[in-house]
């Protein structure tokens, strides 16, 4: 039944189950059939062979006739010649900005434009590809929000493309964290708006914060009925949330799906400050599998009835709030946590008496963000820093669920296979994969795996200054920041000077990428670093060989392996890439199949290297299970929220 | 509280600043449960609770559309702190006092979700319907009205003087039940007869209905409304029900144990009075219908109301006298939860019951009331089978599908799914493995020895049955019943004067034919060759009869026992040829002739038989040895013995066109084994037993599948 609530609150669906999962799966692999990408680059193709058509007009003729088309897309409807329109645009881009789009990248336009996942390789031109399809979007007058990953990107693509866009007849603004309230509402109010998702969320979350503090949601509708003075009305930044399209998509839906965003506000709570320290001076006294124990695989720690009994003792003299014995409990759960699971230098770094997170997967230091109440405070009592106040938060959401949220949905990666059933299955994204414009030829060397963790650098080190001879740039990928300064160590004691990518700042970052295809340099970079930024190779590099990129040990998903990979041989460059693992990788350590490790532990010294190589990427696929199952449960446990607390007046929708 | 939620919540914003109190028409009632203290809450409209513990209560009780729940909760922070929900528990709170519809908020029902969960609870109550497809409900009116108006005539009943008035009738009632016993058991044979069951039906009803009033009323006395009456279709069969759930909130667990047991209580008032009825009736429509309904009142009350296995009112009453609120779905849950602990290891799991006998009833009822369910259910789905097999079918393919797939399918997804487990899923997956295996072992590939039975009778193995080999009168009996013989004793002897008349003809003939042969040698020569041919055939029929004459005397054609019992009261009756007058027995050794319905023949064929066990009607405790089975190869429908049949209290069924009851109904085979120890038995031909053979070892699950083919080859055709 639909009702007028559900115009304006807009409830999300449940992602199906039983056997409607099974049928919509099923509609997934139909979605996605290869049969499809033909049928995509015949008309790319196509698209391209018509371009003479185009050529030949002046341009003032070519912008009538892009003006023309704009009414056209204004309703949603089949009969608009996207196709004819494609070419028009591709034209534009051509005068504009000089770029050619090919036909793979036509046909990952339509493709966007159509509501699939675009998966394109590194260097393939996505910035483009994105523009031609947002010219053509931001036609319909509805809003079109091109989400990149980072603000520098949004304001190189704005930027860039802003010629462009302006040729075709559509207006862009951009966002960036910088940007203040008013100059936000005239980026939301421009056809395209470039923005990162943070920044859009906030806009959002903060939008229906005011609306919150204004009047119900109700009553604000109605004010937009009753002859309210446009000044007295509280406007929101955004108009409204229609189409998305999505850089990084990968990054975005899937790893960074359940971080929430969250609009805080401190809340001054004493108690709990010394609750904290107090729990902290116990857990010190506790010791590990005497009083309680360490579930790496689930990272939670578990009390032993010992740790238990002890914990009566050392509680004796607290009071109020913190006798419960389950509080106190947690309190000391929360402090083992804090200690056991969260490293300096891996999770969160100190600086000028503060914590700062570290992102994991980025390496980025993410300033203003605290963990949630309790470990944060944790945290700070075993570095023995002042505590800061608890924030309280004010409004919450997960990108997942925000994202589930548009109408239309469409987005770029160059790595969505490995989690194309997940895409489909949460945000309905089916798939479409666009092979390289030129043929790739990049050269996978095998993987190499050893015993023990000294083995390992002993033979990556030789293999990166046999490498380092024959003049190539080298990319090491490293898991963390930590590991990071390690092989930069590592390097330097054997006379090899090397970068190291660590994040903190953007643009540096964006230099040090675009330097790091050039002949003899290594650079040693995070995972995640520098991603929307290309390695451009010099003359000298290609002719070496090409980037030869090395992934320390495996990551917990193969589509972050496959994306440190991408970034050499790009745009039919030659290039290299190999990995290394061990037994003493953390992987295989939190994620290896229970009968691996006891092999492990009963001759860890006789097994051979492809035992070990299976171990690890067995642990792989288990550690991704496990991080899909948790968005799921994410997923999940936000719409239960929804429906159960569907009394309180919604912040969100 | 095994895993303590967490004192702080992700999602307390969304809740803290809300202004929210309980509906103004709640009603709350303290009760206690075991000695423990718990509110609950009722909506009246909706007529749906909600029970609280008293720390929560605290917390629900503060709510309050001045204050923010945010203050709320400092508050019941400051006040108890130690037991004062946390913020994650008090959003779960929330969330469920909303789905329950007691939850009083400010902003506008967001409608698209409130038709969402109406949709969601008619799905569900519809598929409950489905699932309990042997008990749908209909409601018709609302009685409390009605209830209102009479309560004070007939509430002046319930109470100690009712109850002495009571006692008196059923005391008096019962007291007739035993001085009428044996008429009473004589009817009771005729009870389910096509005949009599309208009027068993009509009694059902009747009865029912001062059942269900039972209930309504003692709920209206102590103050509960009564609402729904209607109609309930027990197994197809509609019946009265009515709704006395308001029960639920009364503070003292007696009135909630009474008003469980009123329907029993005037049922059996109700069978007193009917008692009485059919004592002083004579046989008639009045009797009949007060026999039906003592017979109802007492079997169903008895079977089913007070059975506390099944969910009926004994149910409620044993949940009430243990103190232990939803009985049924905590006993699941603790089974559950003992699966849980104990296969999959799961330390963290939680019993709903902290308490040592709490745990232990729970343990017992979960199992007893599970294994009694599926028993009840197993008889009525064939009962219901039988008579309508469409019927039968959908209903067994919806308790397949709700006991079977439904729950095996919830633990598949537990098992693969869900989050708690993931710790111990590997240990889970290996315990559900070992588990299946061991089953499929045990069941499948594991032979066990099998037997089967079959009745037979004793009888000797040389034993010869003595017939009247020409038709005549018993003359006189030579050998005295039960004497021994030797071989060629006569017996007894025929007269036949037909035969002696017949002889003397013929030898007359005989006289004249050589009379006329000796004239013709003189004179005619050529009459000679026909009379000689004559004479031929006249001299055989002399030998015959004269042979006629001797077989009047029947001779004994083996040693051993004479038996011809009551062989005397037939002296001087004609005897047809082929009458039997007898056995003669020789009791050196007996065989046993067992009969082997068509269901275990090819089982009989498959597989050598060597040794069999006997044990005798009214002897079973000696056990019989044999050897030497052997097979009669043709099939048969002539009973060994007229004892084995329906019509001789047999088990074997037999046509009923045949007077002796010696013809099966089926055929059958024979199977003869010759007995071989006697021990101290005793072996008298025609003696009936059961014979158990062994016929090699097969693994039960075939064995079940092949039962389970017969059962619904031969009853249904199928």
């Amino acid at each position: 039944m639909r009702t007028r609530a559900q115009d304006f609150r807009r409830q999300q669906k449940k992602p199906y189950e039983g056997l409607d999962a099974l049928s919509w799966a099923l509609w997934g692999v139909a979605a996605r059939r290869r049969s499809k990408l033909k049928s995509y680059l015949e008309r790319g193709n196509r698209i391209c062979e018509e371009s003479a058509r185009w050529g030949d007009l002046s341009d003032n003729a070519l912008r009538q006739r892009l003006q023309d088309y704009r009414p056209l897309f204004r309703r949603r409807s089949k009969s608009a010649p996207v196709e004819e329109a494609m070419g028009a645009v591709r034209e534009a881009a051509y005068r504009t900005v000089g770029l050619v789009a090919y036909p793979e990248q036509i046909a990952g336009s339509l493709g966007l434009l159509e509501g699939f996942l675009v998966e394109m390789a590194t260097g393939e031109g996505k910035t483009l590809t994105a523009g031609l399809a947002a010219a053509i979007a931001g036609w319909s007058g509805r809003p079109c929000h091109v989400i990149t990953a980072n603000d520098y990107l949004v304001k190189r693509d704005s930027e860039g493309l802003k010629a462009f866009y302006g040729f075709c007849g559509a207006t862009v603004g951009s966002i960036s964290g910088q940007s203040d309230q008013e100059a936000r509402r005239q980026a939301h109010h421009r056809d395209i708006t470039y923005c990162t998702s943070k920044e859009l969320l906030g806009d959002y979350l903060r939008d229906a914060l005011q609306a919150e503090a204004h009047a119900g949601k109700v009553r604000q509708l109605i004010s937009t009925l009753k002859n309210v003075h446009p000044s007295r009305r509280r406007r929101p930044v955004l108009r409204g949330l229609y189409r998305a399209i999505v850089d990084e998509a990968d990054s975005l839906l899937i790893d960074e799906a359940v971080t929430p965003l969250i609009i805080s506000r401190a809340a001054p709570n004493p108690s709990l400050k010394k609750a904290c320290l107090a729990a902290k001076e116990v857990a010190d006294q506790l010791e590990r599998d005497i009083h309680f124990t360490v579930l790496e695989k689930e990272r939670t720690i578990r009390l032993t009835e010992e740790g238990q009994i002890k914990l009566d003792d050392a509680c004796r003299q607290w009071d109020g709030f913190w006798k419960g014995y389950s509080r106190r409990a947690e309190l000391i759960t929360q402090a083992l946590t804090a200690a056991e699971f969260y490293q300096k230098g891996v999770q969160y770094i100190v600086e000028s008496e503060k914590i700062v997170i570290v992102d994991e997967f980025t390496g980025r230091l993410m300033p203003n963000r605290s963990w949630r109440q309790g470990i944060h405070q944790a945290i700070e009592a075993k570095e023995g820093l002042p505590l800061s106040d608890p924030t309280e938060t004010a409004a919450r959401r997960s990108f997942q669920s925000f994202f589930r949220s548009f109408t239309e949905l469409s987005g770029m990666t160059g790595t969505a296979t490995e989690a194309n059933s997940e895409l489909w299955q949460i945000y309905g994204l089916p798939m479409l994969r666009i092979p390289t414009h030129k043929p790739c030829i990049r050269e996978e060397l095998p993987s190499r795996y050893f015993r023990s963790e000294s083995e390992k650098w002993k033979a990556f080190v030789r293999d990166i200054q046999e490498a380092h001879e024959t003049g190539r740039p080298i990319l090491v990928g490293t898991r963390s920041v930590a590991i990071s300064e390690r092989v930069a160590k590592m390097l330097f004691d054997v006379g090899l000077h090397c970068r190291i990518l660590n994040a903190t700042r953007l643009e540096e970052e964006a230099m040090i990428v675009a330097q790091a295809g050039e002949p003899g340099r290594i650079t040693v970079a995070t995972n995640m670093a520098g991603r929307g930024t290309d390695i451009k190779l010099s003359k000298a590099s290609v002719e070496a060989g090409g980037l030869y990129v090395v992934a320390t040990e495996l990551h917990e998903s193969k589509r972050i392996d496959r994306q440190l990979f991408g970034r050499c041989a790009r745009q039919g460059d030659p290039g290299t890439s190999r990995s290394y693992g061990c037994v003493e990788d953390e992987l295989a350590r939190r994620f290896a199949p229970p009968i691996s490790r006891y092999l492990l532990k009963l001759s860890g010294s006789l097994l051979p290297a492809p035992f070990i190589g299976w171990t690890l990427k067995r642990g792989q696929r288990r550690a991704e299970k496990l991080a899909s199952q948790r968005r799921k449960a994410v997923l999940a446990n936000d719409l239960w929220l929804e429906r159960s607390l569907a009394f309180a007046a919604d912040k969100r929708a | 509280m095994a895993s303590p939620l967490p004192t702080f919540s992700e999602s307390w914003h969304r809740v803290a600043s809300q202004k929210l109190s309980l509906r103004p028409n709640i009603k709350v009632s303290r009760q206690r449960f075991r000695g423990e203290l718990w509110h609950v809450l009722e909506n009246p409209l909706t007529n749906q609770f909600f029970r609280v513990r008293p720390e929560t209560y605290e917390f629900i009780a503060r709510l309050d559309s001045a204050k923010t729940v945010q203050e709320v909760w400092d508050e019941c922070i400051e006040k108890f702190p130690d037991s004062a929900p946390g913020q994650e528990e008090a959003i779960r709170l929330l969330s469920q006092l909303y789905n329950a519809n007691l939850l009083h908020y400010r902003v506008a029902s967001d409608s698209a979700e409130l038709f969402r969960r109406f949709k969601t609870r008619r799905q569900r109550e519809l598929s409950a319907k489905l699932r309990n497809i042997m008990f749908i409900r209909i409601p018709l009116f609302d009685p409390d009205d009605f209830l209102k108006r009479t309560l004070p005539v007939v509430g002046c009943a319930i109470n100690r003087f009712g109850a002495i008035i009571w006692m008196a009738i059923v005391g008096f009632a019962l007291k007739l039940v035993i001085d009428n016993f044996p008429s009473l058991r004589n009817e009771s044979q005729a009870i389910l007869s096509m005949g009599n069951l309208p009027l068993l039906y009509i009694g059902l009803v009747f009865i029912k209905t001062f059942h269900e009033f039972g209930h309504a009323y003692f709920c209206r006395k102590y103050g509960g409304e009564v609402h729904t009456m209607g109609i309930m279709l027990l197994i197809f069969t509609p019946i009265p029900y009515v709704d006395a759930t308001s029960s639920w909130s009364f503070r003292s667990r007696w009135q909630r144990m009474w008003v469980g047991l009123a329907g029993v209580i005037v049922e059996l008032f109700v069978a007193a009075v009917a008692t009485v009825v059919w004592v002083n009736t004579a046989p008639g429509v009045i009797h009949s219908l007060a026999y039906n309904m003592m017979f109802i009142a007492s079997v169903s009350s008895l079977m089913f109301n007070l059975n506390p296995l099944l969910r009926f009112d004994g149910y409620y009453i044993l949940s009430d006298l243990l103190d232990i609120p939803n009985l049924h779905q905590r006993a699941g849950n603790h089974l559950k939860h003992l699966f849980k602990k104990y296969a999959f290891g799961h330390k963290t799991s939680a019993s709903p019951s902290v308490e040592t006998t709490e745990k232990s009833v729970l343990t017992v009822f979960g199992i007893l009331s599970t294994c009694y369910r599926l028993f009840i259910f197993g008889v009525i789905l064939l009962f219901v089978a039988d008579q309508m097999l469409i019927l039968g079918v959908i209903m067994a393919l919806v308790c397949i599908f709700s006991w079977i797939i439904l729950p095996l399918s919830k633990f598949l997804r537990y098992l693969i799914k869900d989050r708690e487990l993931e710790p111990y899923r590997q240990r889970a997956y290996v315990v559900v493995a070992t588990l299946l295996i061991g089953v499929i072992l045990l069941t499948g590939v594991v032979s066990f020895p099998h037997h089967f039975r079959s009745p037979g009778v004793v009888q000797a193995k040389n034993r010869a049955e003595i017939v009247a080999l020409t038709a005549g009168t018993l003359e006189s009996i030579l050998v005295a019943d039960g004497k021994t013989v030797q071989q060629g004793t006569p017996l007894v002897r025929f007269d036949n004067w037909e035969t002696a008349l017949a002889l003397e003809a013929a030898e007359l003939k005989r006289e004249e034919i050589l009379a006329r042969l000796l004239e013709a040698r003189k004179m005619r020569p050529a009459d000679v060759a026909p009379l000689t041919s004559q004479l031929e055939s006249t001299l055989e029929q002399i030998n015959f009869f004269k042979q006629r004459q001797a077989d009047q005397v029947i001779r004994a054609p083996l040693a051993g026992r004479w038996v011809s019992p009551k062989l005397t009261d037939n002296l001087g009756k004609w005897h047809v040829r082929g009458e039997a007058v007898g056995l003669v027995i020789d009791e050196a050794s007996y065989e046993f002739t067992a009969t082997v319905r068509q269901n275990n023949v090819d089982r009989l064929f498959s597989t050598k038989l060597d040794k069999a066990e006997i044990r005798l009607h009214g002897e079973a405790k000696h056990r019989l040895h044999a050897d030497e089975l052997s097979v009669i190869p043709v099939e048969q429908r002539n009973l060994p013995s007229a004892s084995l049949g329906w019509a001789g209290g047999g088990n074997v069924p037999t046509d009923i066109s045949d007077p002796r009851g010696t013809t099966a109904a089926e055929p059958f085979f024979e199977v003869s084994a010759t007995i071989t120890t006697e021990e101290e038995a005793y072996l008298a031909h025609g003696r009936s037993g059961n014979i158990r053979i062994r016929i090699g070892s097969t693994p039960l699950l075939q064995r079940l599948f092949r039962g389970i083919r017969q059962l619904l080859q031969q009853r249904y055709q199928l």
